[in-house]
């Protein structure tokens, strides 16, 4: 008998899949087909075979290398993405702390706030007083002079016709004791 | 897609340690929980590429690789909410580079050997041989049919779970399993010389 289109499903079945088929047609079958029942026996023998030889329990020890390897690898890769560890930047941070801190000790006094009351001109018996948009509150600044620089000259601009009598500016500071005279002469600037 | 579920072969994680809060634990970076999470699935992982590799040492590397993508999925594994099946897929995916990158000719020429030699395990052939004999013959087999062979007759999956891990149809894997345990089958009874 030639039974080779029952071989698809005598073969998934065997193996506990029937397929499309329903087992009782295949069971039917194979009570009629000795060849077929061969054929059956022996894909089941082969299926027994192949389980039977992967029954074999592999080693603790196989799974335990697997797992140290991945947690090697894992920790290697978390070390990779910190480039700033903590044991490297706090110290510097530490160190930076301390230079901003002896800065602050080491620097100069605050210099008292300075403000512009009012401009008198001697020559005058009133002091004329200074608009809101002149009043000027001086800072202190430090500048580093670098000797090889040169300034190139500024070109004059025509200006105001030049003041004769000098300009005196009294400056009161936050400390009511301390008042300041500014004098400016002006003679001769426009020379 | 209808997500598959693996009651036989992983039961999902019981009490403060579920599966979800292990998940949550290992993806904030933490590897204690992410070595729990693999001794979970480490015989999953581990038979099973060594069931397609065929040699340990093989079979350990694709493993490791397995779990570093895991390690890097792990938000997708928990939207997933099916990790032994994607265990299965990344496992078979893995171990099908591995083989691509490193074809293992010579398995495949000591099988076709002990198919001509013929032995009697009867007389000869040591239970060692036996099951180095039982491997080779799934060498002989393509990739597809074996990881369907050894996803549905030796990891127990139904044709369904087989079917949606390696993205075919159900048909395709019934065809796959037919072709792999009539070339099994000739093997055995080469093998062994006698008709069973």
């Amino acid at each position: 008998m030639n039974c080779k289109n029952w071989e698809e499903r005598i073969a998934l079945y065997s193996g506990g899949d029937p397929g499309p088929t329903s087992g009782a047609d295949i069971e039917r079958h194979l009570v009629e087909c000795a060849g077929c029942r061969t054929f059956a026996n022996g894909i089941k023998h082969g299926l027994e075979l192949l389980r039977s030889a992967h029954r074999e329990p592999i080693a603790a020890a196989h799974f335990t290398a697997v797992r140290a390897g991945v947690l090697a690898r894992l920790a290697q890769e978390n070390e990779q993405r910190r480039p700033w560890r903590w044991w490297l930047w706090v110290p510097g941070l530490t160190a930076a702390l301390a230079v901003v801190a002896v800065f602050l000790l080491v620097r100069p006094a605050e210099t008292p706030r300075v403000r512009v009351a009012a401009a008198v001109r001697p020559s005058e018996d009133a002091p004329v007083p200074l608009r809101p948009s002149e009043s000027v509150v001086p800072r202190v600044r430090v500048t580093r002079v670098r000797p090889h620089r040169t300034v190139a000259p500024v070109p004059r601009m025509p200006g105001p016709p030049p003041l004769v009598e000098p300009l005196v500016v009294k400056l009161i500071t936050s400390d009511p004791d301390i008042v300041i005279y500014w004098i400016a002469d002006r003679k001769g600037e426009d020379e | 897609m209808k997500a598959l579920e693996f009651p036989a072969t992983t039961p999902p994680l019981d009490g403060p340690e579920s599966l979800s809060n292990v998940i949550e634990a290992a993806k904030s970076g933490d590897l204690a929980p992410f070595e729990t999470l693999m001794r979970r699935h480490e015989r999953l992982v581990l038979v099973t590429a060594l069931r397609l590799l065929g040699k340990l040492e093989d079979a350990q590397d694709a493993s490791q690789e397995v779990f570093l993508r895991l390690y890097r999925n792990l938000g997708k594994v928990q939207a997933s909410d099916n990790l032994p099946g994607w265990l299965y897929r990344v496992t078979v995916n893995v171990c099908h580079d591995a083989r691509r990158r490193r074809p293992d000719e010579t398995s495949v020429e000591e099988a076709a050997e002990l198919v001509s030699r013929g032995a009697d395990p009867q007389q000869t052939a040591t239970r060692r041989e036996e099951l180095r004999a039982l491997e080779l013959s799934l060498r002989l087999l393509s990739y597809k049919e074996r990881a369907a062979v050894v996803l549905r007759d030796l990891e127990g999956l139904s044709t369904e779970e087989v079917a949606h891990i390696l993205s075919t149809s159900q048909a395709t894997v019934r065809s796959q399993i037919f072709k792999a345990r009539i070339k099994m089958k000739d093997f055995v009874e080469r093998y062994f010389r006698r008709r069973v």
